[in-house]
């Protein structure tokens, strides 16, 4: 066949295939089928890189993969899949995040081009850096039901995945979530956010009890009295909440009383909050509407049905015990990563989200809806994956032939468009972004924030979740003075101080560089006294990303949400068309770059 | 009793492994596809790799018609075929290979040549809900074509050589229901309230309201009051033009509370109401695409025979002409808003109740209309589907390949010919594909695949056929016939699995007859990586 090939290949392109190194990253639904092809056309050499495990909802479509599988490292399974079918190829799985000192810059550059097959931003994000640093061609693909994309990222001649700034997503405050909640989203955010108080990684910024620092409800007497009061309620503002529900013993009706009940009466002491707004009804767990009602009739699948409240009490009753087995039967210090495939923990949340609708009537979902929107689930099938991977592959080819020109972006649509298209193609390629803050020449960014109010903390999220960096270390440019530093422990005395406090003003630039990435931006602080949080400013018409706060939308382990920035946040629904995600193919759970120094905790959470 | 409590309510195994196509083409998409039955003919590298992406989402049963032996360049090229299949029945051994991607689909082989079953067993090919082919003659496509036509059973035929690649579709009548507009039309008929409704938009005054409840009060409340303000002074017209849709918004703008410094305070429900007033506001109307569906001979003229679309199409002209006014039944769907659950629930049943009332009027005629012709019944489910999307329904009619191939008697030639004259290359890649189909039927074999050279003048001999059949003069070069003979009939597996997903994609397409397929040629060229599509 090869010598078949090598009729229909020119000679140049055969030679230039005999003698690539590619890398593939991402080894789900996309990731296989390039795995495939490329095996098919002859490329000898290959690397695939994926942190995920297989999930038996990826078997509709990740071909390499069979239900004995399931629970099998996905990079793992796929080279021995495609080793079976062509064992004279050489195949180098890594079982591993892409966002690790391993995989730095020089690894990159042995590569004649990247793939990437990937289901996440933060991932994306960072490929494309390691890409730019090390300038090889990288080739972006996705996938959403019927449609789906393909681009070539190439430094200099083409945009990079961050020219445009992404669509500013739909942002939740926290204390919308905490105290005043209007859409099922807000229950549903909030209900993830208990399964990791409870049972996930604890996070500060992922609170639940009622929020009292919330301007809305500022100068409310009668929640202070309560507060004064040290109810059993109160006491537990100061505690973990999961250090309560352990002493309770995860007791479904204590944890129901506190937080269906304790908390909302005293969110109902806030009376500020309810001038203008219907005020929540507290709830008890012997007298839940529902109870003694026959199930009610449905025509379609159980999950498809919204329970009633005393069916939601006692599936929160069941999945709590549940989890809390699951958490016992792990080692000291482990936690649980929410994933919507595992059904406890999907049972948990939806029990959760709909109890507190009902208390702040709010229409209730069903699970299958509700499984949806906390896992964001894109809809994903074999068909376009085939497609998009194919696609890929033959602009490979391109590339290899030097025929970067006709690599332009190409878009496959659901249907014919009006114009007689199935896929939609770009006429040239897409010029970059003189300003774009990632591959300018030299990248710069304001940030607009209120230097009197922002922590140097505050300032490190923001390069973190506003620049994607993962290690950022900042100087003040032309003094030399380390403002963070991504050395642990190096600059976190000054975690608390304000930037002005350290001397910082409208105007200041800091030289800020991921070590990683190999990429460094010049940020220009801006003082704007409204602001009360950060912005990035690249160009005054275009909006840009704020602070996150809240992904219910992640891939299957919950792993690459990004981390929460300040109180009042986002929402990042990653469903916008521009970057289409392919769902849980994977490169979840950013791992903490090592760096330089050696001993640093390299734990990584173990997501099988 | 107490009512059990929800028992895992997440769902067979089943539904797990299938649960991100499910949210694409729901259950009975699902349902539709593992009812489905595909007919390969020829198990190439292109028809594994179209089977492989129907396999994995779970079709009923694959049957693979092929008579051909494995050899080197299948093994090659086809990802589930390796040595050891070498010299075996390439049909037997793909179809083997194939099902072990997924247990629940039922697979069989037929190691006859498609000629002889199209003379010895034409009934064969009846049961398929797709006949899909790869790599055949000319001969043979006219006479599998022609056949499929007559017995109305779907047929994709397909083609991958080298870098170009094309598919048709061939498909006599084509009713789809749920098209998945990208702009969905509301429809909560504000214009012409049912009684409920009616009645229930009287007993707000949002004048009266206290802040609370203001701010509860459903967009759709606001909007109808807003138009009833505005009808006082405008003899009780619908809103239309942009300028009297402004009009609407500085009504509601007027609604808004303000507070003591009159300050307009912020009410959710109500921005909800202004950005509403664009979409919502749409006259009810019978669209005259519906109109023409409805009124066509098919819906006019049932017989025994008919498809239940066209006797749901007749049930509905019915319940149009009659009860529903001129109106097609009401949707039912409320889109979210801001509004206590309470105002929420009882619009949402509202909506509910009289679309259900609606849709069970034209399935009682739809029972009328079975029961005269004594055809076989259609269910509530179905009637109420249609009844749901009714505003969107979408009729492919298709044209006959055998009749595509008889060029100089019909349309074809002039319109193949007007795309040679623009000079459009895609239909040049058209022409070479189906001269290649012409020397496969005369010599047995793909143009290149033994003697490159010296099959240069016999391809070139078939493409001056074609042109003159449809008066056109011939191509200025020959680069493309060398081309041609250079890939001599090998597939690059890229380019076949790149096709193999867009085939799979649009049969799916057809068997859950949801989004309207590709109507009803696509052609791609790997070398300059176009793609076109063309109605035939
Ligand atoms: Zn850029």
């Amino acid at each position: 066949m090869v010598a078949r090939v090598a009729g229909v290949f020119d000679e140049k392109l055969t030679e230039a295939i005999a003698n690539s190194k590619i890398l593939v990253v991402g080894a789900g639904g996309i990731g296989c089928e390039i795995l495939k092809n490329l095996v098919l056309t002859g490329f000898p050499y290959i690397e695939i890189i994926d942190l995920d495990t297989i999930d038996v909802s990826n078997l509709n479509r990740q071909f390499l993969f069979h239900k004995e599988h399931v629970g099998k490292s996905k990079a793992q399974v796929a080279k021995d899949s495609a080793l079976s079918f062509n064992p004279s190829v050489n195949i180098i799985a890594h079982h591993d995040s892409v966002i690790s000192n391993d995989y730095g810059v020089n690894y990159f550059k042995q590569f004649n081009m990247v793939m990437n097959a990937l289901d996440n931003r933060v991932a994306r994000n960072h490929v494309n850096r390691m890409c730019l640093a090390a300038n090889i061609p990288l080739i972006e693909t996705g996938t959403a039901g019927y449609a789906g994309q393909v681009e070539l990222i190439q430094k200099g001649q083409t945009q990079c995945y961050e020219c445009q700034p992404k669509a500013p997503q739909k942002s939740f405050p926290g204390c919308t979530i905490r105290n005043t909640p209007s859409e099922p989203i807000h229950c549903i955010v909030w209900a993830k956010h208990l399964f990791n108080q409870l049972f996930g990684e604890e996070d500060p910024d992922q609170d639940v009890s009622p929020d009292t620092a919330d301007p809305e409800a500022a100068g409310d007497a009668g929640a202070s009295a309560l507060r004064t009061e040290g109810t059993e309620a109160g006491n537990v503002e100061r505690k973990s909440t999961r250090a309560w529900a352990s002493e309770t013993n995860y007791d479904p009706e204590k944890l129901f009383s506190k937080l269906f009940g304790d908390d909302i009466r005293y969110l109902l002491s806030m009376e500020n909050l309810w001038k203008k707004r219907r005020p929540p009804t507290p709830l008890t767990w012997n007298n839940l509407p529902g109870k003694g009602n026959p199930t009610a009739q449905h025509s379609g699948l159980p999950d498809q049905r919204v329970w009633s409240m005393h069916e939601c009490a006692q599936v929160f009753g069941d999945s709590c015990k549940a989890l809390q087995a699951d958490l016992k039967n792990r080692p000291e210090g482990d936690h649980l990563v929410w994933d919507k495939d595992e059904k406890s923990a999907m049972d948990f949340v939806t029990a959760c989200a709909n109890i507190r609708a009902h208390i702040f009537n709010i229409p209730l979902k069903s699970r299958f809806e509700i499984k949806s929107m906390a896992g964001n689930i894109i809809p994903a099938i074999a068909t376009a994956n085939a497609i998009v991977a194919g696609l890929a592959v033959l602009r490979a080819q391109n590339l290899l032939k030097g025929e970067t020109r006709a690599c332009t972006s190409v878009y496959l649509r659901p249907k014919v468009n009006h114009r007689g298209q199935l896929f939609v193609p770009e006429k040239t390629l897409t010029a970059p972004n003189p300003k774009c803050y990632v591959c300018a020449s030299k990248p710069e960014v304001a940030l607009a924030c209120n230097l009197k109010q922002l922590t140097l903390k505050d300032l490190n999220a923001a390069f973190k979740d506003g620049l994607n960096m993962q290690a950022p270390d900042a100087v003040v440019e032309g003094k030399g003075l380390v403002v963070l530093s991504s050395e642990p422990g190096e600059t976190d005395h000054n975690n608390e101080k304000t930037l002005e406090e350290i001397g910082l003003n409208d105007g200041s630039a800091l030289v800020v560089d991921d070590f990683l990435q190999n990429y460094e931006v010049r940020v220009i602080l801006q003082q704007k006294d409204e602001e009360k949080s950060w912005r990035l400013v690249t160009d005054p018409d275009i909006p840009m990303p704020g602070p996150k706060e809240e992904k219910p939308a992640n891939g299957s382990n919950g792993a690459d949400e990004p981390k929460p920035g300040p109180s009042c946040s986002k929402e990042d629904s990653d469903s916008d068309m521009e970057i289409i995600e392919e769902d849980d193919t994977g490169e979840p759970a950013p791992k903490p770059p090592k760096r330089r120094k050696v001993g640093m905790n390299n734990e990584i959470v173990d997501l099988c | 009793m107490a009512s059990p409590s929800p028992k895992s309510p997440e769902q067979s195994e089943k539904n797990k492994q299938y649960d991100r196509q499910l949210r694409l083409w729901g259950d009975h998409g699902q349902a539709a596809l593992e009812n489905g039955h595909i007919c390969l003919i020829n198990a190439t590298a292109l028809g594994t790799e179209i089977l492989k992406s129907i396999v994995l989402p779970g079709v009923g049963a694959i049957t693979i018609v092929d008579h051909n032996i494995v050899a080197e360049e299948d093994i090659g090229s086809n990802f589930f075929l390796d040595c050891s299949s070498k010299g075996l029945n390439r049909g037997t051994e793909t179809l083997r290979l194939l099902l072990e991607l997924n247990p629940a689909v039922q697979g069989h082989a037929v190691q006859e040549p498609t000629e002889q079953i199209l003379q010895e067993n034409p009934d064969f090919f009846k049961s398929f809900s797709i006949v899909v082919a790869t790599s055949l003659g000319e001969k043979i496509i006219q006479d599998l074509a022609q056949h499929l036509w007559d017995i109305n059973v779907p047929f994709i035929l397909c083609r991958s050589v080298g870098f170009l690649g094309s598919f048709r579709i061939q498909i006599k009548e084509h009713a789809i229901i749920e098209t998945h507009p990208e702009n969905e039309q509301i429809g909560l008929r504000l214009d012409v309230p049912f009684p409920a409704l009616a009645q229930y938009l009287d007993t707000f005054d949002i004048d009266t309201l206290d802040l609370k409840d203001h701010g509860q009060i459903p967009w759709i409340v606001i909007l109808y009051k807003a138009v009833q303000k505005w009808q006082l002074s405008n003899q009780n017209r619908w809103p239309m033009s942009r300028k009297e849709k402004n009009e609407i918004k500085e009504i509601i703008q007027e609604f808004i509370r303000k507070d003591e410094n009159g300050i307009p305070i912020e009410e959710e429900n109500f921005e909800e109401a202004l950005r509403a007033v664009n979409t919502a506001l749409v006259p009810t109307f019978l669209p005259v695409k519906i109109q023409e569906l409805l009124y066509c001979s098919s819906a006019t003229n049932l017989t025994k025979d008919s498809l239940p679309f066209w006797i749901m199409c007749s049930a509905l002209r019915n319940f149009i002409e009659a009860e529903g006014k001129s109106k097609l039944p009401l949707r039912g769907v409320l889109p979210d808003m801001t509004s206590s659950t309470e105002h929420y629930v009882k619009l949402q049943s509202m909506y509910r109740t009289q679309a259900v009332m609606e849709a069970e009027i034209v399935y009682r005629k739809v029972q009328e209309i079975v029961a005269q012709l004594h055809c076989e019944s259609i269910s509530e489910t179905e009637v109420k589907l249609f009844c749901r999307h009714s505003h969107d329904l979408h009729l492919i009619k298709g044209s006959n390949i055998a009749m595509e191939y008889q060029l100089g008697s019909n349309s074809v030639a002039s319109y193949i010919a007007r795309y040679l004259e623009e000079p459009d290359v895609m239909m040049v890649h058209y022409i070479l594909l189906r001269a290649a189909e012409i020397f496969r039927s005369e010599h047995c074999r793909a143009p290149g695949e033994w003697e490159p050279e010296a099959d240069i003048a016999k391809l070139k001999t078939c493409v001056s056929r074609l042109l003159t059949d449809i008066s056109c003069s011939p191509f200025p070069k020959d680069d493309h016939i060398h081309e041609m003979c250079r890939y001599g009939g090998a597939e690059i597996h890229s380019v076949s699995a790149f096709l193999g997903g867009c085939i799979a994609q649009e049969a799916i397409k057809i068997v859950t007859k949801q989004y309207n397929p590709v109507n009803n040629t696509f052609i791609y060229d790997g070398a300059s990586t176009n793609t076109a599509t063309f109605t035939f």
